[in-house]
């Protein structure tokens, strides 16, 4: 293996290490299947935010659109008889088509912004894209999609069960990697250094001749396909529902903002140990003091924000500046 | 020798295996799981249906001693989590419920939404999932096996009170349906045009709102422009008191106005004082509803549970607060009546075994009646309707049910405000 | 409502009606969005002198209902008395805020400040729910109405409109004829310069962002006289998004952009419900908001700078 995919490797291990974690512990299963959410999402969240610092307030809008790729496919076609699996893989397919139409709108209208006007802008096409649906009544509108029984009948009930419990999470794990695998390639591409310099100071790269826009477009294309791709899996696949309310809610967004500052915006293991953390402290402590957990986590984020901006691992990147293990490891 | 040593060998293993036997059979304690909404949107529901299920706890530990459970009497045990409103901590969760908690039993989160997240889990892991917040008929067409409602479904909400008008003022032909733009409002708005248009009611207005609106008034406006009878509306909470607050300023007059879900609570009439005087609203479960024994006895059926007021007192003992329960309580206290018959029953607390019981129970407690149909569907327990009146909420139909004769038609709006009360 | 396209009579009918009602409901717009604008002026104010979008926006304006109930409730005042303690407490819960967090966070990337004033919201919330419990509340102030023939309105939202507009002139006046207003005006324009000039910009920053709490918190009161039902923790959420588009169709980052801004708001809002009310087959106010959305996305592309500032 190249050098500069080294990398990977602890990557790769973290996930393994979990999946048998929840495997082997009986019980952990369905924790370890939302903490790979948070990683899967932290990671694919950062594919834009981390490389480019630009704050897509409106993220969910793909994973939204990503659930209902699926949902749609799954409702229109279970009808047809003895597709099973591969009517799910077009659901996949669907998702990501989806996503990325949306995100090349998206893209036409809001990446010509900056800053909080970005934000603004993505936040827009959220709210707008959710309210689209419900009047327009795309998809049922409000009612959104219930397609349990549609599940059953394509792949059979037990096999939908185990879809929904264990399998869905499979996938998550999957995106998971292959997000964190695409940005390693792109770190250590011509996109990559692109982005950090767009990110340090983008009038300065234009200036360079940098061609700003594109790289912006894939790395926005990018993020949104993988959020595509999980909505389709951890939130179709693991509960055959959707409501447009719930698919365009902010507080994912805003998740996925505090996982990827956690760990650290724009470093590869960032994502996982932002989201390791953030899934961690936010069950127990719903464990432990029922009701008040928001009330403790929001001053924890602020005082994060102002003392650790660079998240955990963008920490530990700059105590081991220069030594081996930022190159093999850290990053 | 050997033959005897042989048989002291078998005779203790049998001993071993009659002993280790009887060990799994000697549950100490049976234990209710609750993924609950103790924060986040529903987080008043979440507090209201915690308090009831620890009132019927208390009373079944307390004041029935226990569940009978193979001549034993076993304590019922509540282990809760905050579900926080949002789906994914909900899977999370259930599913430590199951496998790390080992409980007996997880009772759904409240809202159709959440109940539905659970749902795979449980089924997956062959747990036992009742349903006391999720109204969606929905749910119970997605051919799950260990779901039971206890709520009553969302289609028949209005059908009560458009049998009521019906009776009372066969004059009054024009609806005006105006409902919240989610899955459980709608339900209620198709069953409420269904039975509407089979009794012969014209529908002149049907509108629906989106979910937060802050502004009703385009709506409302083009709503009096059609010239209704009465109002059949509603969705979840806020969107009730908004609806009759706008209705006042607009000086929209109506013979009778119902909204689901917000009507009845206490925090309406405070919110809105006099202009909620002859407001109704359909419910579960109201205090004054005359359910007891004596009617149980009456019409055949067993009776379990606290009384009325005892449940009432327990409630406010296991909130710490001088609360009233409104129906989230009632139900959700139901649905550990329901529960523990069907283990008694059962004399097991073995899935399929408790599931055929509840298939086959029905029964009737503080909370009214109970009865599931195959796919799970809560047949057997009827709304009430409800009205404000002088402050206070009187259960005005069904007329079995009454504490009070109904108000009709409502004051004007002005009249309220000049303090004119919904007393009949 | 049935569809239009039926016989000529039944048309003029539907015209008259759809006239009226048109009428009606962009009235109705024009007092609710100076009321929006109101509310959004300390959210402009902020973003054009600090930079910094409060994205707790929400969270501020409940604080400021929650005042309108308290005083209503407990000591049975009206309203209008909850304004200046309104003020008077955003302004301190302002000052709290910026000297414990904001200030350090001033030259920070969106993506700290975003996050920072949403968990400033969020931390709002939990307390509000903490004393206050998550009950929907509200309260009755019985005014008189008044009966306009199109539409009726009563006299709670007629105060809340003149208070809207008043007190918009009193800030205008402020900006313009004040050293301090022109000090926080120079700022916003060009920080540079104001330094040079001799503005203390440190403490310019602290007082906007005072300022602009201030005004956001006092415009929950108004708000309330408006729609003085439904209160509770998690209301604000719905009227940052508005803020949003409002702050943006008036220009990001001027407060009286933000005013005009919610009348024309206020104006679509309404308007276009009746209009897609004929359309058979959607939910009207579904499609208001997607549409104010699209508004909002035209202006960013189009005119970030507001439709209502001078270029």
């Amino acid at each position: 293996m190249k050098q500069k995919y080294y990398p990977y490797i602890p990557v790769l291990l973290a996930y393994i290490v979990l999946f048998l974690i929840g495997k082997g512990v009986s019980g952990m299963w369905q924790l370890m299947s939302m903490l790979f959410f948070y990683c899967a999402l932290g990671q694919a969240f950062n594919i834009f935010l981390g490389m480019t610092g630009y704050v897509d307030f409106g993220y969910v809008a793909f994973l939204g659109v990503g659930t209902y790729g699926m949902a749609i496919t799954i409702s229109k076609l279970s009808h047809i008889q003895g597709y099973g699996v591969l009517i799910i893989i077009a659901g996949f397919f669907l998702s990501m088509f989806m996503a990325t139409l949306l995100s090349l709108a998206v893209g036409a209208v809001a990446l010509r912004l900056r800053g909080a006007y970005f934000a603004i802008a993505t936040i827009g096409v959220n709210e707008g894209f959710r309210f689209l649906i419900e009047g327009a009544k795309i998809w049922n509108g409000s009612e959104g999609i219930i397609f349990m029984s549609d599940l059953n009948r394509v792949i059979g009930s037990k096999t939908a069960s185990s879809l929904c419990t264990f399998w869905a999470d499979v996938f998550v794990v999957i995106i998971a990697l292959l997000a964190a695998f695409v940005t390693l390639i792109y770190m250590r591409s011509k996109i990559g250094y692109a982005l950090m310099a767009l990110r340090e100071d983008e009038d300065a790269a234009k200036v360079m001749g940098i061609n700003v826009t594109k790289y912006k477009i894939i790395a926005f294309i990018t993020s949104a396909c993988f959020a595509g791709l999980l909505g389709a899996s951890a939130w179709a696949l693991k509960t055959p529902y959707v409501f447009p309310p719930e698919v365009f809610e902010i507080h994912y967004t805003v998740e996925a903002i505090i996982i990827v500052l956690l760990g650290g915006a724009g470093t590869l293991l960032g994502p996982i140990v932002g989201g390791l953390v953030y899934g961690l402290s936010k069950y127990y402590l719903s464990v432990i003091i029922p009701g008040f957990q928001l009330l403790i986590f929001a001053p924890i984020v602020i005082i994060i924000i102002i003392l650790f901006p660079e998240g955990i691992i963008g920490m530990i990147k700059k105590g081991t500046k220069g030594k081996w293990i930022k190159r093999y490891i850290i990053y | 020798m050997k033959r005897a040593n042989l048989l002291m060998v078998g005779v203790l293993a049998l001993f071993l295996i009659l002993g280790s036997v009887s060990i799994s059979y000697a549950i100490s304690k049976i234990v209710i799981g609750h993924p609950a909404c103790l924060s986040g949107k529903y987080a008043k529901a979440g507090e209201q249906a915690i308090g009831g299920i620890k009132a019927c706890i208390n009373w079944v530990n307390d004041v029935y001693g226990g569940v009978k459970l193979n001549g034993k009497k076993v304590p019922l045990e509540y282990k809760y989590y905050d579900c926080e409103s949002k789906k994914e901590v909900v899977t999370s969760l259930t599913g430590r419920l199951i496998t790390v908690d080992r409980v007996n039993v997880v009772f759904a989160p409240y809202s159709s939404g959440l109940t539905l997240r659970g749902a795979p889990i449980a089924e997956s892991h062959k747990m036992l999932y009742m349903d006391h917040g999720g109204a969606n008929d929905k749910i119970f067409a997605q051919g799950f096996r260990y779901v039971v409602q206890t709520i009553g479904p969302a289609s028949r909400y209005h059908e009560g009170t458009l049998d009521m008008i019906h009776k009372i003022d066969p004059s009054a032909k024009r609806v005006a349906l105006a409902y919240e733009d989610s899955e459980f409002a709608k339900r209620v708005m198709e069953g409420a045009e269904k039975h509407a248009k089979a009794l012969g009611f014209k529908i002149v207005f049907k509108r629906t709102y989106p979910k937060g609106v802050t502004d009703l008034t385009p709506l409302l406006s083009a709503l009096k422009a059609t010239r209704p009878d009465f109002i059949l509306g509603g969705g979840h909470f806020e969107d009730g008191q908004l609806f009759t607050r706008q209705m006042a300023d607009l000086d929209i007059n109506v013979k009778a106005l119902s909204l689901i879900a917000s009507a009845t609570l206490p925090a309406f009439y405070e919110a809105l004082t006099v202009l909620a005087e002859g407001v109704m609203g359909p419910s579960h479960w109201e205090y004054g509803v005359k359910y007891s024994k004596a009617e149980a006895q009456k019409l055949g059926l067993p009776w379990i549970g606290p009384s009325q007021d005892e449940f009432v007192s327990l409630f406010k003992k296991a909130v710490g607060k001088d609360m009233i329960p409104d129906y989230h309580a009632a139900e959700a206290g139901a649905q550990v009546l329901a529960y523990i018959m069907a283990v008694e029953r059962a004399n097991s607390v073995d899935l399929d075994k408790v599931r055929a019981e509840l298939g086959k129970l029905k029964f009737m407690s503080f909370y009214g009646g109970w009865d599931i149909d195959d796919t799970g569907l809560q047949v057997g327990h009827s709304m009430v309707d409800v009205q404000w009146q002088g402050g206070k909420r009187i259960i005005v139909w069904p007329e079995e049910a009454q504490t009070g004769k109904l108000y009709y038609p409502m004051p004007t709006f002005k009249e309220k405000a000049q303090g004119k009360k919904a007393i009949p | 409502m049935k569809s239009p396209l039926r016989g000529g009579c039944f048309l003029k009918g539907m015209h008259g009606m759809i006239g009226n009602q048109i009428l009606g409901n962009l009235l109705q717009g024009v007092i609710l969005g100076t009321v929006y604008g109101m509310a959004t002026m300390g959210l402009s104010l902020i973003f054009g002198v600090l930079k910094v979008v409060n994205v707790g926006h929400g969270a501020f304006i409940m604080v400021g209902a929650y005042c309108a109930l308290l005083f209503f409730n407990s000591l049975g005042l009206n309203p209008i008395f909850a304004l200046p303690v309104a003020f008077f407490l955003g302004g301190i819960l302002g000052l709290f805020f910026y000297y414990s967090a904001m200030q350090r966070l001033l030259k920070a990337p969106e993506l700290s400040t975003l996050l920072a004033t949403f968990s400033i919201g969020v931390l709002l919330e939990e307390v509000v729910k903490l004393i206050f419990g998550s009950e929907f509340r509200g309260y009755n102030w019985m005014v008189d109405k008044v009966d306009l023939g199109l539409t009726i309105i009563p006299y709670s939202k007629i105060y809340a409109f003149l208070g809207s507009i008043l007190i918009a002139l009193a800030l205008y006046i402020w900006f313009n004829k004040t050293r301090a207003g022109s000090a926080v005006r120079s700022v916003v324009e060009d920080e540079e310069g104001a330094r040079v000039c001799g503005v203390n910009v440190r403490s310019t920053y602290a007082f906007s962002f005072a300022l602009g709490i201030a005004i956001t918190v006092l415009s929950g009161v108004l708000l309330t006289m408006f729609i003085p039902v439904g209160i509770n923790p998690y209301m604000g959420g719905g009227y940052t998004l508005k803020a949003f588009v409002i702050a943006v169709l008036g220009g990001l980052a001027s407060p009286y952009g933000a005013f005009f801004g919610g009348l024309v708001f206020g104006l679509i809002e309404n308007g276009s419900y009746t209009i897609f009310a004929l359309i058979p087959g959607v939910e009207p106010f579904a499609l208001t908001r997607f549409f104010s959305f699209v508004i909002l996305l035209l202006i960013l592309l189009l005119r970030p700078e507001g439709i209502l500032s001078k270029r």
